[in-house]
């Protein structure tokens, strides 16, 4: 047995926090973790694992560093910037799925009540929070931005640690105008300035020149990525770009996320360099698939079967660099602007014209828009997308599945779809 | 040269011997597929080599489809039954627009253009709107599932069957008969449940004409009547709906080559 599948059994036979705790003390002191690391193909996924272990430490470690718990749609360097470890529920969820913990996760949130139409990242996650595997948060700060979910669940997990006084619910306007901005900006301001009074810190915007800078680097490189994967023609089969959401979001304003996307560019660079040309030469080319929204984060085949098919996922609309670069002198104005400028927010118009444009720049042969059981903000638009991709000529796979609970949908329908609509694209 | 395509389904299983000189049948087997799909897959295969008088040397290439297509070791290659229903059914109907297919535990609608398919849509884990829900209700009914159609047709009247859950359902018709409700009503009621969930998908797929309507429920009547009501269309019907999807697997076997 590997060390991942150690881990995994470990996991699964010991779910208590003070397990949890233990084992991340081990597997990430550094001479383990960089042990770890080498089982990983590339340098890219090495990093993401080693990146991940250590956010993790550090959310689990008793230290007086303050925990905040951030969905995944505020800027999270808001919490990098005043101190705070950011701690992301809903991608502790994907965790859970991963880890094969799910079901355990998902049973306990059913025991307290939670909806089976809920979405299972917020089920699964308070599930998790419900049998106390997550550290207990200082502050918690979410938005009504995409998804409504986050709202009632992250507020129950205040009222779960007695910290309601630390919720903070940013209300994000519609419409991206000047005004929204205004109303947004003092919103953030306030949380700023709140958080400040009660962990002692001065508020100062200079606070916030190091965060930006490393959020506007990781900005800077995962264009880099976004510019060469417009071209590149095949990818490593271990390559997936659904896989850095805790470092595009949770991690936006640290070295580390710079140091990672960095990486991400250098792989796939060397990877075309080396690879392309012969690949081109000797094979058909491979069809491009745009891919909507997430994937299950339990094990499946969907990608091995993808790649098997000669299909390469070109892009991921998740990993659309949507905002302009922060400004630390302006930095509610500019958290602001983030905010809003995110293309899930407001009408599904913004969605279609990332999506639209992403499909021309990537050279897609086909979306696969991967419908995920209780999604409202993704799933709502699914024939709206499949539409407008159609008047361009791009056939779009709505996939239904689950991203966490792998009994909510059966693996053999879900390959039977996906093999007709490869065959549709080799028709 | 003969090629073969072989349809495992969950409930029957079916293998088509193809001339490919000139695209003639030259013999079909559906059989039940059992709890275990390979063994299926090879005794049809044999019953439909046997019926043929051919030799398994004889039959160029084998293409698999349908649920249990990936346990076929002996096919040459599996293909969806997407592929496979939009190509036999083309060979009966070269200008269809449309392909509703329902079977036992899967249905649904394709979209062709120039023959292809474009488009596709499958019903979702549920049984609902397939062969087993009228299965389940006939058992529930204590009825044959081919009393459906003279049913069918010399009732009137229905009752409306608002569960779309089919074991929510079946309670729904006990209940229904322990109120003394006419079993004509009811099972006319099961028929245009069953038609309205497959209009529904239709619909999302986008319908355009001709249509064709393939799979074992083809063969009920009733369900096509309702269905053609619904949509608003004609139905073209296979002669033997239940083989399209092993049919079109034959062809599929003879473009290997």
């Amino acid at each position: 047995m590997g060390i991942k599948d150690r881990l995994k059994t470990g996991i699964q036979k010991n779910l208590n926090l003070r397990y949890i705790k233990r084992l991340l003390g081990i597997i990430a002191l550094k001479p383990v973790l960089y042990a770890y690391g080498k089982t990983f193909p590339s340098a890219s996924d090495k990093y993401l694992n080693i990146f991940t272990i250590e956010s993790l430490k550090k959310a689990y470690s008793d230290n007086n560093r303050p925990i905040g718990y951030g969905s995944l749609f505020i800027p999270h360097e808001l919490f990098h910037a005043l101190g705070i470890t950011p701690f992301l529920p809903e991608v502790m969820a994907g965790f859970t799925a991963g880890l094969g913990l799910a079901p355990q996760t998902l049973k306990e949130a059913s025991s307290h009540w939670y909806s089976q139409d809920l979405c299972t990242f917020h089920r699964s996650a308070s599930g998790a929070a419900e049998l106390d595997l997550f550290p207990r948060p200082d502050y918690i700060i979410t938005s009504n931005l995409a998804c409504d979910a986050a709202q009632k669940s992250f507020y129950i997990h205040s009222v779960k640690h007695n910290i309601e006084k630390n919720f903070y619910l940013i209300d994000v306007p519609y419409r991206y105008s000047e005004e929204s901005i205004r109303y947004l900006a003092a919103q953030i301001k306030n949380i700023c300035t709140d958080i400040c009074s009660k962990t002692g810190k001065k508020p100062d915007i200079s606070m916030f020149e190091e965060t930006f800078e490393l959020s506007n680097e990781l900005r800077k490189w995962a264009i880099e990525v976004g510019s060469l994967r417009k071209n590149l023609a095949d990818y490593p089969s271990h390559f997936n770009g659904l896989n850095f959401i805790l470092p595009f979001h949770g991690l936006a304003g640290t070295r580390e996320a710079v140091i990672l996307y960095k990486e991400i560019y250098r792989d796939l660079k060397k990877y075309s360099d080396k690879q392309c040309k012969e690949i081109s030469e000797k094979n058909k080319p491979a069809k491009r698939i745009l891919w909507l929204h997430l994937k299950p984060y339990y094990r499946n085949e969907i990608f091995d079967i993808l790649y098997r098919e000669n299909c390469r996922v070109v892009f991921e609309e998740i990993n659309h660099v949507y905002w302009q670069e922060l400004d630390y002198k302006k930095p509610f104005e500019s958290l602001a602007r983030k905010m809003l400028s995110n293309f899930l927010g407001g009408s599904i118009d913004n969605r279609i014209g990332v999506i639209l444009k992403a499909a021309h720049d990537y050279k897609a042969d086909g979306a696969i828009l991967f419908s995920h059981w209780g999604c409202r903000q993704s799933n709502g638009g699914a024939r709206i997308i499949k539409d407008s991709l159609k008047k361009i000529n791009i056939p779009t796979l709505v996939l239904d599945g689950d991203c966490v609970d792998q009994n909510n949908s059966s693996q053999g329908q879900v390959k039977t779809r996906l093999q007709g609509f490869i065959e549709i694209l080799n028709s | 040269m003969y090629t073969c395509g072989i349809d495992v389904g969950s409930v029957s299983t079916e293998s088509v011997i193809l001339d490919n000189k000139n695209n003639k049948i030259v013999s079909y087997v559906i059989a039940l597929t059992g709890s275990n799909s390979k063994n299926a897959a090879e005794a049809a295969f044999e019953s439909s080599l046997k019926k043929a008088g051919l030799k398994e040397s004889e039959i160029k290439s084998i293409v698999a489809t349908g649920y249990g297509r990936i346990n076929i070791p002996f096919a040459n290659k599996n293909i969806t039954e997407i592929s496979c229903h939009a190509r036999g059914v083309v060979s009966s109907f070269p200008d269809l627009k449309t392909v509703i297919d329902i079977g036992g535990q899967d249905s649904k609608v394709i979209k062709l253009e120039g023959g292809n398919p474009i488009d596709f849509l499958m019903n979702d884990k549920c049984a609902a709107g397939t062969g087993r829900f009228l299965e389940v209700m006939a058992k529930a009914l204590e009825i044959s599932l081919e009393e459906f159609t003279p049913i069918f047709n010399k009732t009137s009247d229905k009752v409306d069957i608002t569960s779309t859950c089919t074991v929510f359902a079946e309670s729904e018709i006990v209940s229904l008969i322990g109120h003394g409700v006419d079993k004509n009503k009811i099972i006319k009621g099961l028929i245009y449940s069953i038609a309205d969930r497959v209009t529904t998908m239709v619909e999302r797929v986008g319908l355009e004409e001709p249509v064709c309507m393939t799979g074992g429920v083809a063969k009920n009547l009733g369900v096509v009547r309702a269905l053609e009501e619904k949509l608003g269309v004609k139905l073209n019907i296979p002669d033997e709906p239940r083989i399209t999807g092993a049919l079109g697997a034959a062809y599929l076997a003879r473009d290997l080559h």
